[in-house]
């Protein structure tokens, strides 16, 4: 930008005034010398300077005018009448200039709120697209929790069945074997005479008896019995003491329903 | 019998009507050289002035175009009183009076427009500084 003081409009009209200072009578108009002031205060506005270029030349040429016509002895009326121009002129860049910046806010106010839509958006897509992820892996998470759920109910569906099969199954066995549900739980009487009098073998009905309750207590390991006997009323007591306890060896002698897991 | 100049004879007859005649010519070219009747300047003035005549203008420079009505006016009253060197001053400041208001007009409304936009990008930038923390 140049110096008010560079100018050549400023050169220009310091020369008109050096040149009307030669002169005999001093010419001097209030009006002009304003509008000179006004015209260089405009050169010192950057915003004037870059935004209203013809406005400003224009303006040049209207104090150039004025300037003339003080030269050249016009009437005051004219000199004031051409300063006046020159003013209006002045003004008129001033406006242009403030017009020319306004509008250039307006447009970068403008561009500032695209913007501003623009990432808004870009950050709400971007939220969505997190929360979509978020509720697909929480679904995901959920399913397979689900499935693990199913797979466990499924698997304790499936233990439950084989332990009522399993129970069926027992109970099935038991009530072949004319089992009672007591307090102290299942109880098979295998036979009233399982030996007969005075003998520590079992009978025919007896080991057939004991063959099935073998064959119970080997399927079902986890199962316990106590087994008891009592002798009948033939005999002394210290006979049929003696007779319990060969029963119950032969009980754990060898023989097919013998369990094998040794006599308590 | 020798003849005599034609003009000495007339201005030994009539000296005064030759300067009279001399007088009247010179006031007739001054009259014209000083006061051209402002046709142009007239005619530039009055469509400048319409074209500033507008609502936005009234609403937003009001005094600046009341001042270039009024110029125009005069102008033509001063052309009316045959005074045509006032007609023309009048004509042309009422020119750049009409400019003047159209463009202070102008500027006036970008301002406005300018601050306006200035406003919703704070109310938007707002709005999004407050829904962002959800």
């Amino acid at each position: 930008m140049n110096t008010p003081f560079t100018h050549p409009r400023f050169l220009l009209s310091a020369l008109c005034l050096t040149l009307a200072a030669c002169s005999s009578v001093p010419e001097r108009n209030s009006a002009l010398e304003r509008a000179h002031g006004r015209y260089n205060a405009a050169l010192n506005n950057a915003e004037i300077t870059s935004q209203a270029v013809p406005e400003m030349q224009a303006a040049a040429q209207a104090l150039v005018n004025a300037d003339q016509a003080l030269k050249t002895g016009a009437s005051d009326v004219e000199v004031d009448h051409l300063a006046y121009l020159a003013q209006q002129r002045i003004t008129m860049a001033q406006d242009t200039a403030a017009s020319r910046s306004a509008e250039a806010v307006t447009a970068g106010a403008a561009a500032e709120r695209d913007r501003l839509r623009l990432s808004q958006r870009t950050s709400e897509a971007d939220e969505a697209q997190a929360k979509l992820r978020q509720s697909q892996a929480e679904n995901a998470r959920q399913g397979s929790a689900l499935a693990a759920a199913e797979v466990d109910a499924q698997r304790k569906q499936m233990r439950a069945d084989q332990r009522d099969a399993h129970m069926q199954d027992l109970e099935v066995q038991l009530i072949e074997l004319h089992a009672k549900k007591t307090d102290r739980g299942m109880v098979v009487t295998v036979s009233d005479t399982l030996f007969d009098t005075g003998k520590a073998a079992l009978g025919v009905e007896g080991t057939r008896n004991m063959g099935k309750l073998a064959d119970f207590f080997k399927r079902n390991p986890g199962r316990h019995a106590t087994v008891e006997g009592y002798t009948d009323n033939v005999g002394g007591a210290a006979a049929n003491e003696r007779l319990s306890g060969r029963r119950r060896r032969c009980r754990c002698s060898p023989r097919p329903w013998r369990v094998g897991r040794g006599c308590a | 019998m020798a003849p005599r100049p034609i003009l000495n004879v007339r201005s030994a007859r009539s000296p005064w009507a030759v300067l009279a005649c001399a007088l009247g010519l010179g006031l007739a070219l001054s009259a014209c050289a000083t006061a051209p009747v402002p046709t142009t300047q007239m005619a530039v003035a009055e469509a400048s002035v319409q074209k500033a005549n507008s609502t936005s203008t009234r609403q937003y420079a009001g005094v600046e175009l009341q001042r270039a009505v009024d110029k125009l006016a005069q102008a033509q009253h001063a052309l009316v009183n045959k005074d045509y060197d006032g007609a023309r001053r009048f004509a042309e400041q009422a020119d750049v009076d009409a400019q003047v208001a159209d463009l202070h007009a102008h500027a006036v409304r970008a301002l406005k427009a300018a601050q306006d936009s200035r406003d919703a990008s704070k109310v938007l930038s707002d709005e999004i500084q407050r829904s962002a923390p959800r």
